[in-house]
């Protein structure tokens, strides 16, 4: 068929400019990369009379830096208090979730930590964890339904206040102020409900706009170009992550007429916005959220159950241990 | 098959009559298309605020934020006249986003065991944007030609073919950085940022976009045989037109149409970040079908297409202005969309 030759023919042709302009670039590389050593599961249950508690993680992703970080910690934390730590990727499927959950069980883990992938279908093995006697810890994000032990995640109501109240300063306690939103996420609904109760305390303060620029670049962009045009003398604005914040900057920065003095705070703590920070823009703030506490506060809170130091038992409600976020401004940077 | 019209006008021939006919119609649908444009517009400019919404800084952002939507649609009013579909553009802009600036950043190569393989060099300045912007072109051309393959080749839907491809190109854009690449080059950011005569750049490159579609369209044979594959393909295929060839060009256009999308959208945001242009298939699909273009295939033109593109992004605009909360800005698009393809429908039938 013709179609097909000339198909055939377009992709000889793209693989012969690939090949000619691989041709004469290849050079040798100093020093080989050393592959990294697997991760050796201990299955020792005693050492020295203490017991060697065995913890299975089943993490959201290992893509994100906050669940590397959160990884990181968790194993070194665990291992410190003589826990061997099993830690798998969920990688934003609910049903290889569950297969590892339901791995665990089989291998009689003493404590499964969850980020669910999904809170409401992740109920269903956190039950099948219940019936086998395996206590189970959410970190980071929470389950509806089944019974957990603790819940450790970052306190995103105290972030939005923490960022209000910040927010309310740099502009003096009074002028307009503008989130820009994404109302659909639960935990969003957490930063705000907090902004707005710390805003609530300046009466000159008022929030003229919100509108939702659903946490990615491309829609703050947009978003924020209507609101410099709709509110040329807006003194203030709250992007609830930092991907929104990105976004607002570049509408800043392709305006004719940004408004003097705007202010911005941020949510995540991402190296970008810290950097953009730290060079002097319109973004002042950010609030940094710490996975590593939240690692260290979850094996604290497995040591201690298994310990019978932390009180629960089927049918109590779970014990949440909020982790406080900072804020982190130019004069707090560079970190460490 | 409609009815033959009462016949008045004696000289001509029913085909020649049916062809008016036809023009007629489509004139018109233009015509009120232009006119629910302009409708919006005065509802937006009498309702908003200080009638913020004609002003002209206003005005200036509708435009440059409906330049993304347009440039994608474009290609997908190919498609779509071929009878096709492509659920792929938005994952392909943002694989085009992240690989351009990726390469623009970092230049592009691999290593195989000891050997390091430079398959595009970084080079410092305009060549490196240049390089860039022909990386990214040019994988949004390879994952056209991927979902042209699996259509033509393998007769795969040209709905599944390119929901797969949805898949592939976000995952592939994910698995080449997760984080935004960030530390473009001026040169790269003024395609996005820059300005000339007081109109961002964006707006240029969607008109240089609608100019090129709208001619070779509606002023080449390539154009008629798009036509003539949607019309009736198996006709088309009888008559001798190569229907293969012709799928494949249109779907290599539309990636290619995503990707310059995407390089575009990672300049006015100064970073390549592989999560852009979420759900963008749907408001292209959206632009083109608010114009007149038939998901049948076999109707459609640009002018069309970029009024429903306009149409959509005044929506945008004006609503968020008009404080309008996202859910029920949701609704009102949705209604609209349905509204206007309702009545269309309407004036189609003799």
């Amino acid at each position: 068929m013709k179609a097909q030759r000339w198909m055939i023919q377009a992709t000889i042709g793209v693989l012969a400019v690939l090949l000619l302009v691989c041709v004469g670039c290849v050079k040798k590389v100093e020093d080989t990369p050393a592959a990294p050593a697997a991760p050796v599961a201990g299955s020792s249950t005693e050492v020295g009379g203490e017991p060697v508690y065995r913890v299975g993680v089943t993490l959201l992703n290992r893509e994100h830096k906050f669940y590397n970080v959160l990884e990181e910690t968790l194993k070194t934390e665990g291992e410190a208090r003589g826990m061997t730590v099993i830690i798998q990727d969920g990688d934003f499927d609910s049903i290889k979730q569950k297969n590892q959950i339901e791995d665990f069980i089989a291998q009689e883990v003493d404590a499964i930590v969850v980020c669910p992938v999904d809170s409401a279908s992740i109920a269903g093995p956190i039950s099948l964890a219940n019936e086998a006697g395996i206590p189970v810890f959410t970190a980071d994000i929470g389950a509806d339904e089944g019974e957990v032990v603790a819940h450790i995640a970052t306190d995103n109501v105290e972030g939005g206040r923490l960022a209000g109240e910040y927010l309310a300063e740099l502009i003096g306690g009074k002028g307009k102020v503008v989130i820009l939103d994404h109302p659909a996420v639960m935990s969003v609904q957490d930063r705000t409900k907090g902004f707005e109760e710390a805003i609530a305390e300046y009466p000159d303060i008022e929030i003229v706009d919100r509108p939702a620029a659903d946490g990615v670049r491309d829609e703050a962009m947009a978003r924020m170009q209507d609101m410099l045009v709709r509110h040329p003398d807006m003194a203030g604005v709250f992007a609830i992550n930092d991907d929104t914040a990105m976004g607002a900057l570049a509408a800043i920065r392709q305006s004719t007429s940004p408004p003097e003095n705007l202010m911005m705070v941020g949510f995540d703590g991402t190296e970008e916005a810290l950097a953009e920070i730290e060079k002097g823009c319109e973004l002042k703030a950010d609030i940094v959220q710490y996975p590593d506490e939240i690692g260290r506060s979850t094996i604290e809170a497995i040591y201690q159950y298994l310990r019978g130091e932390l009180e629960w038992k089927p049918g109590d409600p779970t014990v949440v241990i909020p982790i406080a976020p900072k804020l982190v401004s130019a004069d707090d940077l560079p970190l460490e | 098959m409609s009815p033959v019209p009462p016949a008045n006008t004696e000289a001509t021939s029913p085909e020649e009559r049916s062809v008016a006919a036809l023009r007629r119609k489509e004139a018109l649908s233009r015509f009120a298309l232009a006119g629910t444009l302009v409708f919006l517009c005065a509802l937006f400019a009498l309702t908003t605020h200080n009638h913020v919404f004609m002003k002209s800084t206003n005005l200036i952002n509708v435009a440059s934020q409906s330049a993304i939507n347009t440039i994608i649609a474009v290609g997908m009013t190919f498609v779509i006249v071929t009878g096709g579909i492509d659920l792929s553009v938005g994952s392909i802009v943002g694989l085009a986003a992240v690989f351009s600036t990726g390469v623009m950043v970092g230049g592009l190569g691999f290593t195989i065991g000891q050997y390091r393989v430079d398959l595009l060099p970084q080079l410092p300045g305009v060549g490196g944007v240049l390089i860039g912007l022909g990386a990214g072109l040019t994988v949004g051309a390879l994952a056209g030609l991927f979902n042209a393959m699996s259509i033509v080749r393998f007769r795969v839907t040209p709905f599944i073919a390119t929901l797969a491809m949805m898949l592939i190109a976000r995952g592939a854009g994910h698995l080449y950085s997760v984080e935004p690449i960030r530390g473009v080059p001026p040169a790269f950011i003024w395609i996005g940022q820059g300005r000339w005569l007081g109109i961002p750049i964006p707006v240029y490159l969607a008109l240089t976009v609608v100019v090129i579609g709208w001619a070779v369209l509606s002023k080449t044979p390539f154009g008629r045989r798009v036509y003539a594959v949607g019309g009736n393909e198996e006709a088309a295929r009888l008559s001798g037109i190569p229907v293969g060839r012709t799928k494949l060009l249109v779907y290599v256009a539309s990636g290619l149409c995503a990707a310059t999308a995407g390089t575009v959208l990672a300049a006015q945001l100064q970073a390549g970040d592989p999560k852009l242009g979420n759900a963008y298939e749907l408001d292209a699909i959206a632009a083109a079908v608010l114009g007149g273009t038939s998901l049948m295939g076999g109707r459609g033109t640009i002018l069309g297409t970029v009024l429903g593109a306009l149409i959509i992004g005044v929506l945008d605009n004006g609503l968020t202005m008009l404080h309008v909360s996202s859910f029920a800005q949701m609704v009102i698009k949705g209604l609209v969309i349905l509204g206007a393809v309702i009545l269309d429908q309407a004036r189609q039938r003799p």
